[in-house]
């Protein structure tokens, strides 16, 4: 990997971790959304940098949309009934999970190869995800068909209600 | 400058947490919704890395670990939008 690679890697890095960060300490939803999609560009220039183009497209066009929802007027508040000290718990696990993690990447033993791929790939990819693996792709197109029919009911139930 | 697996390995780690922590933080559900994408940009994160640093096949390229992050993309969006249109039943403006 060349410097300029390695330079977007790590700009890419820094873009997404920070905009992940601004989302849970931003009160405001349009700010929120915002930096939801900061973090959608980080980690599409991630994919990018790792030589992964078509992950890239798909990723910015699926963590946008994520960005999109929460920050549409779509938004509706909920608020469950949990003690305070339980989500510092929470939080305090995530860092936790997050420090667990780093070590676990920092102590295992990798092998060096080289690649040979392009960098966007999308026939190669599509022939994995529609030939090789069309299971694993019926099943991802299943759960989206589920949560689209469920997202419709769940807000025409609403509109009925009103 | 140069990127290893490791380096792949904590940034993947550090969305993840960020992610778990998004969930945990906030009070509000659908705003901990936004952690859904950011853990699973973080595992879709490790399996681009291993795929980008994987031996390759004579000829060819590592692919399994870019179809993987395609899926959790995707997957991701559908986690949204399921959340946001059942908060949109129970929650209040």
């Amino acid at each position: 990997m060349d410097s300029l690679h390695a330079i977007g890697f790590y700009v890419s890095a820094a873009l997404s971790v920070a905009g992940g960060l601004s989302v849970a300490f931003l009160s405001d939803r349009s700010r929120r959304g915002l930096s939801l999609a900061v973090a959608a560009i980080g980690v599409a220039g991630i994919y990018l940098s790792l030589s992964a183009g078509f992950a890239a497209i798909v990723a910015l066009v699926c963590y946008g949309g994520c960005a999109l929802l929460l920050a549409g007027s779509t938004y509706r508040s909920v608020e469950p009934a949990i003690a305070a000290q339980w989500r510092q718990l929470g939080a305090v696990a995530a860092a936790a999970l997050m420090a667990a993690l780093a070590y676990a990447a920092y102590r295992g033993h990798f092998a060096h190869a080289s690649f040979f791929g392009g960098p966007i790939g999308s026939a190669a990819l599509g022939r994995r995800l529609f030939a090789h693996d069309a299971l694993a792709t019926e099943a991802i197109a299943a759960l989206v068909l589920v949560a689209l029919v469920g997202a419709t009911v769940a807000w025409r139930a609403r509109d009925r209600s009103r | 400058m140069s990127v290893s697996l490791v380096s792949v390995f904590f940034v993947a780690a550090a969305l993840v947490g960020v992610g778990a922590f998004v969930s945990t933080w906030r009070r509000d559900l659908t705003h901990a919704l936004a952690g859904v994408p950011l853990m699973f940009a973080g595992a879709g994160t490790a399996f681009a890395g291993v795929s980008r640093f994987a031996a390759a096949p004579a000829g060819g390229s590592q692919l399994l670990g870019q179809e993987v992050a395609v899926l959790l993309s995707v997957a991701a969006l559908a986690a949204v939008a399921l959340g946001v249109g059942l908060a949109g039943r129970e929650g209040t403006r």
